[in-house]
């Protein structure tokens, strides 16, 4: 259950517990007022039953009933203290005299008994009250010495005129057993608040501790910028399209730590982030993705983002830092794009100005760039899923570019070039450098391959005069899968996969030659080749010569293009590149021969074999049917 | 066990304090009512009357009937004193003020009482006992004063 919803279950459930303790509270001390009420309502036909018997037996004129009786006053007394329970703790009969003071008539206690006629100060209004209204009437007990809960006030009443008023005090004790009615519920709803109350305690503190752990997990404890999590909540609750981003990083910031050492390091860092949020609104974001690289989101609607870039840029390059008695200062690559309506994926734009900064930093560093609309609208073609639903799709396809036999010119091979069709657009092919990075090592990666060797296979069945190369990574070779996905398409197509060439390509240098030996033995069991691609540059180097059992060698189309600008030497280098495939007895395959003069470069320089834009563009293999009957 | 022994009697020191505090309170606001000031000289023979005025920094105790500018009356030995002695000036000091209705209606010379009655407290003054002693009680004391018992 994912943490938001399971937080709001418990808060939920925590809600409707206290709702239910209140409720229970309330109805317990409904409850319990609802008793008292009934109490109150018996006690009030009692002293009715008893001003009955008193009206009944002074004839309703009490006073001068008792005043020369002393005999009835003993005998009402009486029957008053009969009256009495342990609910009731005084029941007495008082009179207003001409100067308004309250007097006993009658006193039905049992110990000292109030005399006659004696001076009683009731301490309530709702004496005078009851004695001018005639109407019953409960007056709190105000003072607490006593153990009185509230006195009932009756009114005795006759020829219009109150004679006398009959008090009844309902004792305290009386009002506490009335109150304990509802105790063991009162114990379980008190179990209930204490229980809730620890729980909301323990919930707060859960509550802070999660506050700070998040806070650290969310922001950056070197430099305060945000972490890659804050990034990705935010995105979660907005829209991605609504800003423009920017990646920023540091030029060798390890000299920096080298010279300074790590802390001044740290403090540059600080201070860098505190120049670069000097220039952000507070609604933008500060990213630290990586050590010294920084990832900005700006809305959209404050600043242009051309404008914004190129303020940082001057900003940062510009600015100073003191360490110690030294002053040091940075320079910095940028890269920056307006995020395309309806883009979704951040890992998509991260990618990207990712890759353009990898640009500006192979371009001297210290510098930025602003994507252009081709770039952003090809983003779409590096979104996994978009990709993931053109494989599934099949909208896959190859596109084959001739070799040609140098000295004849007549196709001997095509390579196939995988592309995927676009999908609102079935005209529109989209070519590998968008996409093959985002799959790499993942099933798509292993999903296209699969598609490419059918589609490779299916070319050379049908077209059994031709040959066809394809291209693979070294490091494919190292993936079981890939391996277990080749060997079984060329177990399977093994009449035809004498045709078939394997062009590889290498991103870092080989560590293990034994093991890639081995590895192209295998693919050379059913008598297909295997073409080193982009000779002579990066890793593809004479190495591969000595340890490796190849077939062609295919010159690096950078050293080809060289042709151009320095003829000469170049010329020396194919020379020497062409007497060594020679003696090996390798073929030779020069490739961006964009024009007749690099053409007739490459025949006059012996190179067997040549491919490029003068030679043929990649064309469905149907477009050179023509070429392949002849 | 002893220091709940301790807290126990500490708290019913508290509650006493309480009550002496309440009743010296009353009494201060009688006193005042009957127009005598500080230092007040009283005499009481309760000892427990005695105990709780102790602590009133406006009051003095004092042993001697005469010497005191009130009296009060909360034992019968005290009601017996108050009738048979005549004081200073039989309508000056002291004065004699009862803690019981039974008190006040059997010695001519108090001039009111305080006393609990059916869980409420009782106030009065008497007229013509006050102005016996030419004392004039406050206005908001009015409603206590009565002509007769």
């Amino acid at each position: 259950m994912k943490q938001p919803y399971f937080n709001r279950i418990i808060f939920g459930i925590i809600g409707l517990l206290i709702l239910f303790v209140l409720y229970l509270q309330y109805a317990i001390i409904e409850n319990t007022e609802k008793i008292k009420k009934d109490e109150i309502q018996k006690s009030e036909k009692y002293a009715q039953k008893i001003v009955q018997y008193l009206r009944a037996k002074t004839g309703g004129h009490i006073e001068s009933a008792l005043t020369n009786n002393p005999k009835l006053r003993d005998q009402l007394n009486d029957v008053l203290q009969a009256f009495l329970t342990e609910n009731y703790q005084y029941i007495f009969v008082l009179k207003k005299d001409a100067k308004g003071h309250y007097r006993f008539l009658l006193d039905g206690s049992k110990e000292e008994a109030v005399e006659y006629q004696t001076i009683f100060f009731p301490q309530s209004s709702v004496f005078d009250r009851v004695y001018e209204t005639q109407k019953t009437g409960i007056a709190k007990q105000q003072e607490s010495t006593q153990k009185i809960w509230l006195s009932l006030l009756y009114p005795i009443v006759e020829d219009k005129q109150t004679q006398a008023l009959l008090v009844v005090d309902l004792s305290e004790e009386y009002a506490d057993y009335l109150n304990n009615l509802n105790s063991p519920l009162k114990v379980l709803v008190s179990l209930m608040q204490i229980f809730l109350v620890i729980s909301m305690a323990l919930l707060v503190l859960m509550a802070y501790r999660y506050y700070k752990f998040r806070q650290s997990v969310l922001n950056d404890t070197l430099t305060g910028a945000h972490t890659k999590l804050y990034l990705e909540e935010f995105f979660n609750r907005n829209r991605l399209d609504e800003y423009n981003a920017i990646l920023i990083d540091i030029d060798e910031f390890k000299e920096i730590n080298e010279k300074y050492g790590y802390d001044a390091g740290d403090a540059i860092i600080k201070e860098f982030v505190q120049a670069v949020l000097a220039e952000l609104s507070l609604s933008a974001k500060l990213i630290r993705t990586a050590g010294t690289e920084f990832f900005i989101v700006v809305p959209k609607n404050e600043i242009e983002i051309g404008i914004l870039t190129q303020k940082l840029f001057e900003i940062l390059k510009e600015k100073k830092y003191l360490t110690g008695n030294d002053v040091a200062s940075l320079t910095i690559s940028m890269s920056a794009m307006v995020i395309p309506k309806g883009a979704s994926s951040l890992q998509a734009i991260q990618r990207i100005l990712d890759e353009k900064l990898l640009e500006v930093k192979s371009r001297g560093k210290n510098n930025f760039i602003i994507l252009d609309l081709q770039s952003i609208d090809d983003l779409r073609y590096r979104d996994i899923d978009y990709i993931k639903e053109a494989l599934e799709e099949k909208r896959v396809c190859c596109l084959y570019q001739p070799i040609v036999c140098t000295q004849t010119k007549q196709i001997i091979k095509y390579e196939a070039l995988v592309r995927l069709i676009d999908k609102e657009d079935d005209k529109k092919l989209i070519t590998p450098h968008h996409f093959l990075k985002v799959i790499k090592g993942t099933t798509q990666y292993i999903k296209m391959s699969k598609l490419v060797l059918e589609e490779a296979f299916s070319t050379l069945h049908a077209f059994p005069d031709i040959q066809v190369s394809i291209n693979l990574d070294l490091d494919d070779l190292y993936s079981s899968d890939m391996m277990k996905l080749i060997t079984k398409h060329l177990h399977k197509n093994r009449e035809v996969a004498n045709r078939l060439t394997f062009e590889i390509l290498e991103y870092h240098e080989i560590q293990d030659y034994d093991k890639v030996a081995l590895i192209f033995q295998q693919l050379k069991t059913y008598g297909s080749k295997i073409a080193i691609d982009d000779f002579g540059s990066g890793y593809a180097n004479y190495y591969y010569l000595i340890h490796l059992d190849i077939d062609i060698l295919k010159i690096d189309g950078n050293l080809i293009a060289q042709l151009h600008t320095s003829p000469r030497r170049t010329k020396i280098v194919l020379q020497s590149i062409q007497k060594l495939a020679k003696d090996f007895g390798y073929k030779l395959v020069a490739e961006f021969v964009c024009d007749e003069m690099i053409y007739e470069q490459i025949k006059e320089l012996d190179i067997e074999y040549a491919q490029g834009y003068y030679l043929g563009e990649p064309k469905p293999i149907e477009a050179y049917e023509k070429f392949i009957k002849l | 066990m002893k220091r709940y022994f301790f807290v126990f009697l500490l708290l019913l020191g508290q509650l006493h304090a309480l009550e002496r505090e309440s009743t010296l309170k009353m009494y201060g606001v009688i006193f005042e009512a009957l127009g005598l000031k500080a230092p007040i000289h009283l005499y009481v023979n309760d000892k427990e009357y005695r105990s709780v005025f102790r602590h009133s920094p406006d009051i003095e105790l004092v042993d001697v009937f005469e010497k005191s500018d009130i009296v009060l009356v909360t034992t019968e030995e005290a009601l017996e004193l108050a009738r048979r002695k005549k004081g200073q000036n039989p309508e000056g000091k002291p004065i004699v003020f009862a803690t019981d209705y039974h008190f006040l209606k059997s010695c001519e010379k108090a001039v009111g009482a305080f006393y609990w009655r059916k869980g409420r407290s009782q106030l009065l003054f008497l007229k013509k006992r006050l102005e016996r002693h030419h004392i004039t009680v406050p206005e908001r004391y009015d409603q206590f004063v009565i002509d007769e018992l």
